[in-house]
């Protein structure tokens, strides 16, 4: 049984004056009524207007997280595991209802919702007919539509001419691939950032069903040939996709402004010379003009995309701004897009300094996006990426940021693998330019709800705190280092290890208070970390003898003799495992330490050591010698380690 | 004897190729020597079923360390409707007060809101705080039409707009957007805004029934008889006309109503108005003018008939006979 949770949404109380009801006639109101038009709205705009009241909450996670300390995902890897843990129980349960069906046959929405049936199953023996086949060319279920067509051949049923079109339109849009569903928003999420590497090969499937669609159909009209264009363009099939558009043309067909954009897209691997590519393109574009076809977005930006990846930078740069005022004059608005190619074309990493990015955001900044290109998404990384490496300008960063923040700009962000390259940009952009207690707010701000930082970028944070000397952030750092798995990375460790003990806290700084006491948790922290997985078949961090004096050394400050106790032992016991030797400093305030709890044996211990590994040992012996008053055995085990000079001084 | 040996041989390939090969061959080949291998090494037997698996070191899992609660980070002056926008359980890591609920035997505090289900249990109107209403309201301002300026008043409102229409919308957790009972309409309105002389009144009363309360005035008719919200309403609207326009109907038979047949006691068609009448003009002529009853008189009989006898209405009974006959009050005259 299903529990629901209903209650009444509104209760309507309306005054109505019924004809019957309104007797007072006797008493007549001179004045008339005026009571205003209900405002429209859409069913919609009361939640959007109420949704709008909500502002961001930086201490919250992603919604799509459960809110409690022990489901919010901290690292990187976990906000995916999560994320992808659900949406694989959403498969689970998709995966049941299809293969179990017979079990789901009651239909509880009402009006019925189609998604949520089991999808039909087609098998050889099916009845299937011209209008099954046209359902499923709707719906866009890719494999199904092509098992139904080729079992309608066998069966000698004959298919319409229009259908068949609209088949191959499905097979060359989608490649004869099954998309991905689209409620698989996390899958999405996370999936695209393989998308980008793979995205210039050529995909396109040879010899399928759409390639006999296309020789099947008779006489070929413009739409035949405009759908198997676009298709082998959009999979980069180019060679064949420009024999069939001389083809066309030859044979007089005209085509739409879509397939000339497709067309356009590819030149760049039509020609590989700069000047034959812009030769190309002109051509297609006075094609077009003798067609009497209105360039559109779309042309725009096949244009600068093939501007964009010619090498020669100054043709590129005057022809893309070419481009720009020729569409600028036809009154077609760029997208997102079009100014992410201007950003390839003008800022390349051997060019000149180009502040074309300042332009563009003088004329794009307040304005709202909705996303009229597929590649619009690739303008916010691609910005701030300039504003880091080619500009190095926090203000055109922050630019950047506000208007990502502005309206529902948001959503073009694109993926989580780009959202993550922005950030990071800009924390690194931010950490060299800001300074620290600035950008420790905007790190309070976005870590880590919005943004995990990398290793990398944690690295240049802790960097900039060691510089700034600000101590005080540094247990903050660690603790965030502990929770985003960065305590495995050997060489963040050591910096801060390396932090910890050349900067001492001074007590006269009310921020230093405490961070004595801390740093000795540190210190602890990663030795028990490096211990614990010493023993586990993936070791992935060994300790050496450097870090470990570090250690020692930062415990022996902080009065720990217990534990530093141990650490020395560690030291000393696992010598032959341990790569290099720890600093004489170290051992001198390990000495130290010793000498105030009163306890000779292990300063002897830590002589012997050092005498073992070539430190200097005549100063700590006389440390020893001056600093206890040795019994016996003692004197004898330091006679025997540094020989009777230094007791007979 | 060589047979049983065989037989264990081969089961031992068969089942167990890590035991010692090399005990059975001997086994095989020289039964006497076996003593002596027992001595050095214990026996071990051969098991076929392997019923117990060694028992191998656990591994500890380790557990993620989970981050302190958030409410710790959150600032004082944060905008709390962002923080918590909307109906949810109570969860003591996202709510920054130090709430405390719960009963304790002894004279202790309440327990505390961590894994307090006393706090989960209770619905919370933690995402309805005075300013997020303020800002709702701001937010839905857009979709008003101002006040008609001619109806300043609700008296007027309800002057110009006496009937009421009253439906349910409701909103489920469900994948169906149908409610049952949001086809219930109802209607209310004041009975003296129609138009009734006095028959049609009663008449229009004993048709509606209970659906009157004489205490408010209001008549509420309910409509749920129909499958639309629509059907319900225009049934509603059809009741409404029907029982007015029936009321003001009279029907022959009605003048046939009897004495016996009212419900309540009328002095003005009563024997009691005639006797009184009869003292009043005792040995008038009969030209002369007649004396009425006065109408003070009648009431005290209607209410002593009609709401029984008690010590008021007997008290009034009592003065306003004494007043019609024209005698002097019992007060003045008793000793």
């Amino acid at each position: 049984m299903l529990v629901s949770r209903i209650f009444p949404l509104r209760t309507i109380r309306a005054q109505y004056s019924v004809a019957l009801v309104r007797n007072n006639s006797t008493q007549t109101d001179p004045e008339h009524i005026s009571i205003p038009k209900r405002i429209h709205r859409s069913p919609t705009d009361i939640l959007n207007a109420l949704s709008k009241t909500v502002g961001q909450d930086p201490t919250a996670a992603h919604y799509k997280y459960h809110d409690d300390p022990y489901l919010i995902p901290q690292s990187n890897l976990q906000k995916r595991i999560y994320a992808m843990a659900q949406e694989s129980g959403r498969k689970a349960a998709r995966w049941l209802r299809q293969e179990h069906r017979e079990l789901f046959q009651h239909s509880e929405a009402d009006p019925p919702i189609k998604a949520f049936y089991p999808k039909m199953v087609f098998t050889e023996e099916s009845e299937v007919d011209e209008k099954c086949l046209e359902g499923l060319i709707y719906d866009s279920e890719v494999t199904d539509a092509t098992f139904v067509y080729t079992l309608m051949q066998t069966k000698g049923m004959p298919v319409s001419d229009s259908l068949k079109q609209s088949l191959l339109e499905l097979l060359c849009f989608f490649n004869h691939t099954e998309p991905l569903s689209p409620e698989l928003i996390e899958e999405r999420w996370f999936q695209q950032s393989l998308q980008g590497k793979e995205r210039q090969r050529k995909t396109w499937k040879d010899g399928e069903l759409a390639e006999l669609l296309f020789t099947e159909l008779e006489p070929k009209t413009s739409r035949t040939y405009a759908a198997i264009i676009r298709g082998m363009c959009k999979y980069f099939q180019v060679e064949r996709a420009y024999a069939l558009f001389q083809e066309a043309y030859e044979k007089q067909i005209e085509l739409d402004v879509e397939t000339y954009n497709s067309i356009i897209s590819i030149t760049n691997f039509l020609k590989e010379a700069a000047e034959p590519r812009w030769e190309l393109c002109q051509d297609l574009l006075n094609k077009m003009n003798a067609q009497g076809l209105c360039p559109n977005l779309g042309t725009m930006n096949a244009l600068l995309s093939s501007i964009s990846s010619i090498g020669n930078f100054r043709l590129a740069r005057g022809v893309c701004l070419q481009v720009l005022g020729e569409f600028k004059e036809l009154g077609v608005e760029p997208s997102l897009a079009s100014w992410y190619y201007v950003l390839t074309t003008f800022c390349r990493e051997r060019g000149p300094v180009s502040h074309v990015l300042v332009d563009i955001l003088n004329e794009i900044e307040g304005k709202e996006f909705t996303i009229r290109d597929p590649k619009d998404t690739y303008f916010f990384v691609t910005a701030m990426d300039v504003s880091r490496n080619h500009l190095h300008d926090k203000h055109t960063a922050k630019r950047i940021d506000k208007l990502l923040h502005h309206g529902k700009n948001y959503d073009l962000i694109g993926d989580s693998y780009k959202e993550s390259i922005y950030y990071r940009h800009l924390f690194a952009l931010l950490c060299h330019t800001e300074p620290l207690e600035e950008f420790m707010k905007t790190y309070d701000l976005l870590v880590p709800n919005v943004y995990t930082p990398e290793p990398g970028i944690m690295e240049e944070v802790v960097r900039a705190v060691e510089t700034n000397g600000a101590l005080e952030y540094i247990p903050r750092l660690w603790s965030d280092m502990i929770i985003f798995d960065h305590t495995s990375r050997e060489s963040l460790v050591n910096l801060v290890l390396k932090i910890i003990t050349e900067n001492r806290p001074s007590a006269d700084i009310p921020t230093h208070q405490d961070l004595e006491e801390r740093f000795n948790t540190i210190a602890w922290d990663v030795y028990t970390k490096i211990d614990e997985q010493s023993g586990a078949r993936t070791q992935r961090m060994s300790f050496t003898g450097q870090m470990l004096g570090n250690i020692l050394s930062v415990l022996s400050r902080g009065k720990e003799f217990e534990k530093a106790k141990t650490v020395f032992k560690k030291l000393d016991k696992s010598q032959h495992q341990i790569a290099g030797t720890p600093s004489y400093t170290s051992m001198v305030e390990y000495v130290d330490l010793c000498v105030a709890e009163k306890s000779p044996t292990e300063a002897l211990d830590c002589l012997e050591y050092c005498i073992e590994n070539g430190l200097d040992n005549v100063a700590l012996a006389r440390k020893i010698k001056e600093g206890f008053t040795l019994s016996e055995m003692h004197i004898a085990k330091l006679k025997n380690l540094v020989g009777d000079d230094i007791l007979k001084e | 004897m060589f047979l049983a040996t065989k037989l264990i041989e081969q089961n031992a390939r068969n089942f167990a190729p890590r035991l010692a090969s090399c005990h059975c061959r001997k086994l095989s080949t020289d039964p006497h020597a076996s003593p002596e291998i027992d001595n050095d090494e214990e026996f071990r037997v051969l098991n076929l079923r392997q019923v117990q698996a060694q028992a191998r070191p656990k591994r500890v899992i380790k557990k993620d360390v989970a981050a302190p609660p958030r409410a710790n980070k959150m600032p004082v002056d944060q905008d709390w409707g962002a923080v918590w926008p909307g109906p949810k359980t109570f969860h003591p890591a996202s709510v920054p007060l130090p709430l405390r609920q719960g009963y304790t035997e002894k004279a202790a505090a309440p327990p505390s809101k961590y894994g307090n289900a006393e706090l989960m249990k209770i619905p919370n109107f933690l995402h309805l705080t005075p300013p997020v209403i303020k800002k709702q309201c701001e937010a839905l301002k857009q979709f008003c039409t101002p006040w008609p300026k001619e109806i300043p008043s609700e008296e007027q409102w309800n002057k110009h707009f006496p009937m009421e229409v009253i439906t349910t919308d409701y909103c489920h957790g469900l994948p169906t957007i149908r409610n049952p009972l949001s086809r219930i309409v109802t209607i209310k309105f004041k009975l003296s805004t129609l138009k009734l002389d006095k028959h049609a009144h009663d008449k229009f009363l004993r048709l509606v029934g209970e659906r009157y309360d004489p205490e408010t005035d209001v008549l509420t008719i309910v409509t749920d008889r129909c499958p639309l919200r629509k059907q319900n309403y225009e049934y509603a609207q059809y009741l409404l006309t029907a029982l007015y326009h029936e009321s003001w109907v009279t029907e022959p038979w009605e003048s046939l109503k009897s004495e016996a047949d009212m419900e309540t006691y009328h002095f003005i068609r009563n024997k009691s108005k005639v006797s009184a009448e009869e003292i009043l003009n005792w040995g008038k002529t009969e030209g002369g003018k007649k004396l009425v009853a006065h109408e003070a008189f009648g009431k005290s009989v209607e209410n002593l008939m009609n709401e029984g006898e008690n010590e008021y209405n007997i008290q009034a009974y009592k003065t306003e006979a004494l007043k019609l006959l024209g005698l002097p009050s019992l007060k003045s005259t008793s000793p």
